[in-house]
């Protein structure tokens, strides 16, 4: 699907690059070309502040040489760039090998050969001229620009293709092409007595642009209610600190999982190689099948496959086909997610395929799946869920977040927070950040929101590694309500 | 990686923005890295990534617009696409706000020199010394070292001709006991890894963990700490991202004044301290002009070729400037404070080591590293994230053991108001930040009641 003017097409580089490698005495040679477009538009107050695209290709080798990986990226997409790879990649797996303990053992994958894989979108957001997309944005601009509440106005739509080409020497060629898209606007209040802001929830989206013009979100209606949601929020009262039940809309509790379910299942924190930077897990080896990680209603899964998933593929960046599999079972841990060689550490015969590097400059890693909570059995709304509740708070959309270096100790905010009283909402409230302990927040989840309420959230920026990499991801849930959460005053944190 | 160098496809494309002109920056970046875990290797790379960026300047009727696009180029055709797409966009964006002249910026000789070349022999030198590390059986060690060397070209259509290479290194060790109850951290950032003693790297992570064989719990709360120069760093640098003239002065920051304007000219803290951004500090040097291609609250494009001096966002205590762009400085009636990649912390009454400075503090909590610092609240700019890898708990001036991770809520600008003893200025690397901002020279510094709000039972 890579196609470049006047450049070798990428079954030329490859077999460049796999010979050279072999012929080095690589044992295992993978070979990658990837070619990744992003387009931005941003506006400030109704006016352009930043338009623009880049498009950046770039080849790699990555070797096992001795028992010890060696990898080596270029932006030169030529015969000649191919094979220095490869030399350089033998090169630094040599370096390697001399302070190695443990060498590179890699799952069983058979071989895909020649294979073909494209994510399935329905109008190329690619297609559009940067007018028609300022037009665009103009339109949300002027939905909420005449409301007295609204300062200012900040607006923006990314959208992002990766073409990419993998081969081995086992055989493998596949060719994949994936989309992506994200938009937000943001109405902000200034006064005397401070500011704030209220911005859309809508998630970025495996999608083109239909998802800018109602398939999978209405954006108009969203938009529409910003200033009254803004007003209501300028005017609550601050938030009396304590335990409160939670009902947490999908559009805030993606984030709560991504981070204390996504990053502490995946296999190489577990096992320790992040331990220096992004950290570790509490969800350790020992625990798998039997660490009870929240409720019993509690289901999780990863997945390379959901319908318009950010982390959605045919075949990771190791030729591993997409899978999706169980990670915690009815409140239970029961699995990670792999790579081939941290796979092959714990005795998996396969891996779950969630290598995946962002460029072809930065050698692959385990980065996440689709993380998702799947929704009750019992068709729940979300009204459902607050009418259950006698004193509580209903939170939409992400804000801030953190969560320590073993995935135990969070804390997040949201957009808006909704008081419950008696099974109905009264007001917002403001000032609010609620933090707790994985194991804790999980084993307090005591309803769950049907497949009506089931909403597929993510986030195009998840850091890990080193050097720094980033991957899009998607995590779907239902609402969900959770019982006696520590909520904090936010004012009252900051106060001497 | 086409017939045409960095330098040339600089002036091809300045040649074929034509009159209206634009800004060009074409990069060579190479990189090298190590990364290790439970004592052993497990990721390398290699990479070498050329870039060439064109901001177009495009005169409409009612003033300059300009528009973005990067890529690789591989011929002529290449920089010709890329330089229509940043015109087309220029075009469809009408006039931009913040447009100003270009200045006419240096004009280096050594512009058309080629890029220099970096090879393996300074990650080999840590390779070497990561043998004697793996070998110490008593702990297991995480870590991390990169050595990078770029080389830019920056021409503008007002003549600017700039070419500066920066060397980045960065090393990291962590230790661990084999139970996981301890964790000791040792960072250094640099421009080369020539530099790192890799064998004082180990003492220091082995000191810490022997230290740390004494835990003691210690409940949340607002507790007296002094702050390593790695945790002070990684809280300023956010605050410095945060000091935005332009938002400040609409009333939408924590600098804004509440009763209108900015609160420039407030004194934050009761201490000699200065914050400052100067490329010319000896040993966290960085290039000396503005390289700008986009509009931000902090830069424009239209400020590329400007020199950037010494701006000291705090003098003295008082807050003396906020960051800008020319055209944001002009709306918010401020002197213009382009900021640069580096940072400095000092405390003209400060003396002292660490070690020296958590001593004077009596009875209190020495922290070294901060991690997963994130904005709760932009109006006070409230900050959390956790302490990591070192909390030591400090009695009759004393360390005497380890105390459990925290989560913290803190605001960096509230927090210079309750600086009490501050130590002598060192380099360090910051621990949160170091992907993106790893020149910094600052000191540590004790506060009273920091914000330490719930335990974290990480290690």
């Amino acid at each position: 699907m890579i196609i470049l003017p006047n450049t070798p097409t990428p079954e030329q580089l490859s077999a460049a690059a796999l010979e050279a490698a072999s012929g080095l005495g690589a044992t295992i040679a993978q070979f990658r070309l990837a070619k990744h477009d992003m387009r931005g538009v941003s506006l400030r107050d109704g006016e352009v502040e930043n338009i623009g695209s880049e498009s950046n290709v770039a080849l790699s080798v990555r070797v096992v040489h001795s028992g010890a990986w060696g990898f080596a990226g270029t932006t030169e997409i030529s015969i000649q760039g191919a094979i220095d790879a490869a030399a350089r990649a033998v090169q630094l797996a040599k370096l390697s090998a001399k302070v190695l303990a443990d060498e590179v053992v890699l799952a069983h994958e058979p071989s895909h050969g020649k294979q073909s894989w494209t994510l399935p979108i329905e109008d190329d957001a690619f297609s559009k001229t940067d007018a028609e997309i300022i037009d665009f944005l103009q339109h949300w601009n002027s939905k909420v620009s005449s409301s007295s509440i609204v300062s200012h106005i900040e607006s923006n739509v990314g959208m992002g293709r990766d073409q990419t080409f993998y081969s081995d020497l086992t055989g493998n060629e596949i060719s994949q092409q994936r989309d992506r898209i994200s938009a937000a606007l943001t109405a902000i209040h200034v006064s005397d007595s401070g500011f704030e802001d209220m911005r859309t929830c809508a998630p970025p989206a495996g999608r083109g642009w239909e998802y800018l013009t109602g398939t999978g979100w209405d954006w108009e209606s969203e938009i529409a209610r910003l200033p009254e949601y803004l007003d209501e929020k300028v005017k609550s009262p601050s938030v009396k600190p304590g335990n409160w039940d939670l009902v947490i809309d999908p559009t805030n509790l993606w984030l709560t999982i991504h981070e204390s379910i996504g990053h502490a299942t995946e296999l190489d924190r577990a096992l320790g190689y992040e331990a220096n930077y992004a950290g570790t897990s509490f969800a350790t080896i020992d625990k798998l099948g039997d660490f009870k990680y929240g409720s019993p209603i509690m289901n999780v899964t990863g997945d390379r496959t959901s319908a318009h998933g950010l982390s959605t593929v045919g075949f990771d960046d190791e030729g591993v086909a997409a899978q999706e599999w169980n990670l915690i079972k009815d409140g239970i841990l029961v699995g990670y997610q792999t790579d081939r060689s941290i796979a092959s550490k714990i005795g998996m015969d396969r891996s779950n395929g969630c290598a995946f590097a962002d460029s072809a400059l930065h050698s692959p890693i385990q980065r996440m799946p689709n993380v998702s909570l799947q929704p009750g059995s019992e068709d729940l709304s979300t009204k459902d869920l607050i009418s259950n509740v006698e004193s509580g708070i209903y939170i939409v959309g992400d804000k801030s977040w953190s969560i320590d270096m073993q995935r135990f100790n969070f804390q997040f905010t949201g957009q808006r927070f909704h008081e419950i009283k008696n099974g109905e909402i009264v007001g917002q409230l403001k000032d609010v950040a609620y933090q707790s302990k994985t194991p804790e927040f999980w084993a307090s989840m005591r309803q769950l929101g049907g497949q009506q309420t089931y909403l597929l959230g993510g986030a195009l920026n998840c850091g890990k590694g080193q050097p720094g990499q980033v991957a899009p991801v998607s995590h779907g849930c239902p609402s969900a309500t959770f019982s006696s959460v520590n909520v904090l005053n936010t004012r009252n944190e900051s106060a001497k | 990686m086409s017939g045409i160098s960095l330098p040339e496809a600089v002036e091809v494309a300045l040649e074929l923005l034509g009159a209206d002109g634009g800004v060009v920056i074409a990069g060579n970046s190479a990189t090298n890295n190590l990364r290790w875990a439970n004592s052993t290797l497990t990721t390398n790379g290699d990479s070498i990534d050329q870039t060439l960026s064109i901001s177009a300047f495009v005169n409409l009727a009612g003033g300059v617009a300009t528009g973005m696009s990067s890529g690789q180029f591989r011929s002529r055709s290449d920089i010709e696409a890329l330089v229509e797409a940043s015109k087309a966009s220029a075009i469809s964006a009408g006039p931009a706000v913040d447009a100003m002249d270009l200045v006419a910026g240096p004009n280096h000789p050594d512009f058309m020199e080629p890029c220099e070349v970096l090879d393996v022999s300074e990650i080999a030198h840590v390779s070497s010394g990561l043998s004697k590390i793996f070998a110490d059986p008593s702990r297991h060690f995480f870590g991390y070292a990169e050595q990078s060397l770029d080389t830019t070209y920056v021409g503008t259509s007002s003549g600017t001709r700039m070419r500066y290479s920066e060397r980045t290194s960065r090393f990291e060790l962590c230790a661990k006991s084999h139970d996981r109850t301890r964790s000791a951290w040792s960072g250094q950032g640099g421009t080369s890894l020539r530099d790192v003693d890799t064998n004082q790297h180990l003492m220091d992570v082995s000191h810490k963990l022997d230290i740390q064989l004494n835990q003691i719990d210690i409940e949340p709360g607002r507790h007296r700490v002094t702050l390593s120069p790695s945790a002070v760093s990684d809280l300023l640098i956010y605050m410095l991202w945060s000091s935005a003239a332009r938002d400040a002065a609409e009333g939408r920051s924590a600098f804004s004044n509440p009763s209108g304007g900015t609160r420039v000219g407030e004194k934050l803290s009761s201490r000699r301290l200065t914050l400052a951004t100067d490329p010319r500090v000896r040993g966290i040097e960085t290039f000396d002009h503005v390289v700008n291609l986009g509009s931000s609250a902090l830069g424009s494009a239209f400020d590329t070729g400007i020199e950037i001096g010494r701006s000291e966002i705090i003098s003295n205590g008082v807050l003396a400037a906020l960051g800008s762009s020319r055209h944001a400085a002009q709306e918010a009636k401020l002197p213009f404070t382009p900021l640069t990649d580096n940072i400095s912390l000092v405390d003209s009454d400060g003396a002292g080591t660490l070690t020296e400075l958590a001593s004077r503090m009596g009875d209190g909590l020495l922290i070294t590293c901060l991690w997963y610092i994130r904005e709760v609240d932009p109006q006070n700019l409230l900050l959390t994230g956790l302490t990591r890898d070192g909390v030591y708990v400090v009695s009759g001036g004393e360390v005497i053991g380890s105390a459990n991770n925290f989560r913290f809520n803190e605001s960096p600008i509230d927090m210079l108001s309750r600086v009490i003893d501050a130590g002598s200025t060192v380099p360090c690397l910051p621990r949160e930040w170091a992907d993106w901002f790893s020149r910094a020279q600052v000191a540590p510094l004790t506060i009273e009641g920091f914000n330490l709000s719930t335990r974290s039972d990480a290690i």
